[in-house]
């Protein structure tokens, strides 16, 4: 790509970001004596019909996205219908329901047993994991409207060195800890509100969401789909999903020929040389850390529990009864602060701060001990990924790694071989 | 068509697809930019229209002015608005078409590359990926093992301090907690009696104050006046008589300048700040201040403004040694006196309640338990036949208790099932008897004020309810901010005869006279509605909001806003404003009355104004 097309891009994004910034909030108007001010009204949810429409319109699209990548091996067919999503999903249905936020509907409602999760959500969560259980990733193929929207904009994709990928791996596991913490403990649903296109989709949103949108967007066009690999919760479970998919996308149709045209048509390296290519591991150094590593795991999952127990002085913050307990307990003067809106809620529910205090100590327990269960999880991955690491299986062909393999069908195009 | 047409018409659409996205992507930053200096809702020139109409309030061709003008700024506003919208989807368009061509370029243009020949070694990059990974999960657990460390529990200090009776002070300095000493109970019967020193006039030394003993008894003063006898002669509270915030004294001025003196007769300086409005008794007029170091009560020469005495607040058993954190804008002394005519009685944030004699011997106090509340402790007091009766509703639940005025001593002590208040009392007469009503969250509720037996409540209140109710027209009113102002009808069968949420006050309380009830509004607003219907007649904004609370004397309607204007109004169901002198200093207290004269406190001052 030339220097002058980099800086037409950078441009435009930039406008993109100013333009998104320029919201305006139209302020209350002063009527003269005799207009009744209307009460505000709760907008009607969203019908059932439309909702289970939405469900089937997912169904639709997942079963096409892998009707393409499996039967007719169509890359065309996945673009178009990434592009339908991302018009569906993201433009028309603004970026909500998705399976990835559904991710804490399923959290909150095995926490508490008033929650009440919809057919729609659930469905939106379990769907996309069932296809990747016998397809592979699908979903993120041709009906996931961020996936879609960052696929789009690959322009000159880089190749990322392993140990950064493996590395940086580890973030999605820590945001998916997290996201279902914060939504067992009924604090907030953190993908819904850090999702960074979500904005975009709408074409509304505050300031930092549209320059992380636009950020993430920018950084997609040279490091493919970035969100997907490095942030998306959801994608760590459909790549356990994936990894057992009975039925997967191949780079070629028949027998490999080895003629090595597709080792680079994967945006997202996920494609796995044979092993004889690779030089051979040196056995007796691998055996004593496969031993090493498989020590370590109980420890990575104690330590990662404590400290995650321990952080539940800042982490419970994020709820809204801790946050204005310690508020009003260190700036008591706040209470006058007219504009103030959490205080000045608070004041009026008529609660007392002991009360409150002492609904936020329960928040804190809530947290020591979710901490234990999200750390030991975040230690459990990162020692079975260190694992991994020494764990050798043979392939004799140019493989799609079945984890990370997002079936988007490029590396089918490059294939000679197409019976 | 060959490839490369194709490829030159992708990429002619996709510079022309550019700079469509780029020109309109400027028109709207020029647009936001524009609107943002010259907000069409914000013009001067309205503002100056509208400070002109405050001034000519009849001037139909001035109101004609503002609506064309502020049909114009709305039509501007919008258009804007309709701008912005348009422009947003036309760079949606315009990016659409420019990637989708970018994309079509690149994608024509690209060709298939040389397979990677130099292959790297998978076992040495699996080493580089498990000190990564190590390292990466290293780095992750140990910034959270730190942050834990860093951050500190805040709510564990609360709970050591606000957990168990007597607990110490919160070991955090910097943490608002009230420290609970011994209840009411637990102090009963220890009120303080003065010494023959003290009943002479002179104040006790530390000693002597340390020797004193505590009977309970009555140290032989005459007997308090009744009620009826307080009623419509003196200010003896907080809103006067009955805490109703009506009064009976005429010829009260309309006119006054606290900056130029006019028809100021006497201007004398407060020794220390307070929130407490001044109360009087023929020539004696009261007040009080405090701050963490000392707590004063003050009696004025009412005729000349002269200090006559002042006494400390101290040396009473169970008072802490340290005051309770409070706000500024409440304070340590935000409760009015009351008096009735032979002891004054002073509240403060401590939980100290005190009595001096009309010349400033004290006679008993004791300390009712630091009342647990994040503001301060602001009810004032009130005073029926002997019974000096305190509303005493705190973060651990509300009260209401009846100590003998001679002694101090606990006469009946009523548990209310309501939460914390800032509300005073008032007395009405309702069905032949008298009865103290009180307004807090959720109740409000009368009770007799003999025995404390709740004989009504009614559950309309919420929110943390400042204003004190008010009666008349055989109606009790209770309103607060974010809840409701509802008239009650006591002990019927269904209570509420009607309720308003749209004008609502945070502190200054609803007074009602002549069929009229008025509300003042924190952020300035002074509303008139039919006291039987709740029909709102007028409304008037101030320039500044209301913290005293609004009385009616001489026919008329005072409400002194926090800058020191006083707006006085005819009780009328139209808006007829008599005057809006002012004192020339913030002012928060009420106002006292007596015949031609009226008492104001100001953040300073105490001020005499009556006509020259």
């Amino acid at each position: 790509m030339s220097k002058r097309v980099k800086i037409v891009l950078f441009g435009i994004l930039i406008i993109l970001v100013q333009v998104a910034a320029a919201q305006q909030r139209f302020p209350k108007p002063e009527f003269e004596t005799g207009y009744v001010q209307p009460s505000p009204t709760t907008p009607e949810p969203r019908g059932l019909a439309v909702e289970y429409m939405d469900v089937l319109v997912l169904l639709a699209v997942l079963s096409l996205a892998t009707w393409f990548a499996l039967r007719s091996r169509s890359r065309r067919g996945i673009l178009w219908l990434s592009v339908f999503t991302l018009i569906y999903f993201g433009f028309y249905r603004k970026g909500c329901i998705c399976s990835i936020g559904a991710i804490q509907n399923v959290a909150l409602s095995l926490s508490d047993a008033a929650y009440n999760i919809s057919i729609t959500a659930l469905a939106f969560f379990l769907l996309p994991l069932l296809y990747a259980l016998f397809f592979g990733r699908t979903f993120c193929a041709g009906a996931c409207p961020l996936g879609a929207i960052q696929d789009l904009l690959i322009i000159h994709p880089i190749s990322l060195p392993p140990w950064l990928r493996k590395s940086a791996g580890i973030i999605p596991v820590v945001y998916l800890g997290l996201a279902i913490l914060f939504a067992a403990t009924g604090t907030e649903f953190i993908i819904c509100r850090y999702d960074p296109f979500v904005g975009i989709f709408r074409l509304d949103a505050p300031y930092h969401m549209v320059v992380l949108g636009v950020a993430f967007l920018l950084l997609g066009m040279f490091v493919s789909r970035p969100y997907c690999r490095f942030f998306c919760p959801y994608g760590v479970l459909l790549n356990w999903m994936s990894r057992f998919s009975k039925w997967h996308l191949s780079i070629t149709p028949s027998d490999c020929i080895k003629c090595k045209l597709c080792t680079s048509s994967c945006p997202f390296d996920a494609i796995d040389h044979p092993t004889e290519e690779s030089a051979p591991p040196p056995g007796r150094t691998y055996y004593r850390r496969f031993i090493l590593y498989s020590l370590l795991i109980p420890v990575w999952v104690l330590v990662g529990g404590f400290i995650a127990s321990k952080s539940y002085t800042y982490l419970s913050r994020a709820h809204q009864d801790v946050y204005l307990s310690e508020l009003l307990i260190h700036h008591p003067e706040l209470v006058n602060d007219p504009d103030n809106l959490d205080i000045q809620a608070f004041l009026s529910s008529g609660k007392t701060l002991d009360t409150l205090v002492e609904d936020a100590r329960v928040v804190q327990q809530k947290f020591r001990t979710g901490g234990w269960f999200m750390g030991g999880f975040i230690g459990l991955v990162i020692g079975i990924t260190l694992l991994n690491q020494v764990v050798f299986r043979k392939r004799k062909d140019y493989q799609p790694n079945r984890g990370d393999c997002f079936s988007c069908g490029r590396c089918m195009d490059y294939c000679p071989v197409k019976n | 068509m060959n490839e490369d047409q194709i490829l030159k018409i992708s990429a002619n659409a996709a510079i022309v697809a550019f700079v469509f996205s780029f020109i309109v992507a400027i028109l709207l930053m020029l647009n936001y930019y524009q609107l943002k200096a010259n907000d069409p809702l914000e013009l001067e020139s309205m503002e100056l229209l509208v400070e002109r109409l405050k001034d000519e309030p009849n001037n139909e061709e001035l109101k004609s002015e503002i609506r064309s003008l502020d049909l114009l700024a709305r039509k501007a506003f919008f258009t804007s608005q309709w701008q912005v919208k348009t422009g947003r989807y036309l760079l949606l368009l315009g990016s659409v078409i420019w990637i989708f061509a970018m994309r079509y370029y690149f994608t024509a243009r690209s060709r298939i590359e040389e397979p990677d020949a130099a292959q790297v070694s998978e076992a040495t990059a699996r080493t580089f990926s498990q000190r990564w990974i190590m390292i990466a999960g290293g780095t992750i657990l140990l910034l959270a093992f730190l942050a834990s460390f860093a951050v500190n529990d805040h709510l564990k200090p609360y709970q050591a301090s606000g957990e168990g009776e007597g607990a110490g002070p919160a070991a955090d300095e910097s943490i608002e907690v009230i420290a609970i000493t011994e209840s009411p109970d637990t102090v009963q019967g220890e009120a303080y009696t003065p010494s023959e020193s003290q009943l002479d006039g002179e104040p006790a030394g530390d000693d002597e104050l340390a020797a004193q003993t505590v009977e309970g008894e009555s140290v032989g003063l005459t007997a308090p006046a009744g009620l009826s006898g307080l009623a419509g002669t003196h200010h003896n509270g907080f809103r006067g008589p009955f805490g109703n915030g009506v009064s009976q004294h005429k010829n009260i001025p309309v006119d006054w300048d606290g900056m130029t003196g006019k028809n100021i007769r006497w201007k004398a300086e407060i020794p220390m700040q307070g929130y407490n409005s001044p109360v009087l008794w023929e020539d004696k007029l009261f007040l009080t201040s405090g701050d963490n170091s000392v707590r004063m009560v003050y009696c004025f020469d009412s005729g000349t403004g002269k200090l006559l005495w002042q006494q400390e607040v101290r040396d009473i058993p169970g008072s802490p040694a340290t005051p309770p954190r409070v706000t500024e804008d409440t304070g340590l002394s935000a409760p009015t006196v009351a008096t009735d005519g032979t002891r004054v009685y002073a509240i403060f944030a401590t939980g100290d309640i005190i009595a001096f004699t009309m010349t400033g011997k004290r006679v008993w106090a004791r300390n009712l338990g630091v009342p647990d509340n994040h503001y301060g402790h602001s009810s004032s007091l009130i005073i029926w036949n002997n019974h000096l009766l305190v509303q005493y509703d705190s973060n651990k639940g509300g009260k209401l208790l009846s100590l003998d005025t001679s002694t101090g001593n606990t006469r009946w002590e009523t548990s209310r099932q309501t939460g914390i208040s800032w509300a005073s009392p008032i007395l009405a007469e309702i069905g032949g008897n008298h009865q103290v009503i009180l307004s807090a969250d959720p109740l409000v509720a009368g009770y007799d004020p003999e025995t404390g037996k709740e004989l009504w409540s009614v559950d309309c209140m919420m929110g943390e309810v400042g204003p004190s109710p008010a009666f008349g027209e055989g109606l009790v009113y209770a309103a607060n901010e974010y809840a409701r102002l509802v008239a009650i009808r006591p002990g019927a069968a269904d209570p509420v005869v009607w309720e308003n949420d749209e004008y609502l006050p945070e502190i200054a309380s609803p007074v009602v006279s002549g069929g009229l009830i008025f509300i003042a509004t924190s952020y300035g607003v002074l509303v008139c509605y039919d006291a039987a219907s709740g029909e709102k007649y007028w409304e008037e904004e101030a320039q500044q909001g209301f913290s005293a609370s609004p009385l009616v004397a001489d026919g008329k309607l005072y409400a002194m806003d926090t800058g020191g204007i006083m707006h006085i109004f005819s009780l009328s169901k139209e808006m007829k404003k008599l005057g809006t002198p002012t004192l020339g200093e913030r002012a928060y207290a009420s106002p006292a009355f007596s015949d031609g004269t009226i008492y104001l406190r100001g953040e300073k001052y105490l001020y005499c104004i009556g006509n020259e």
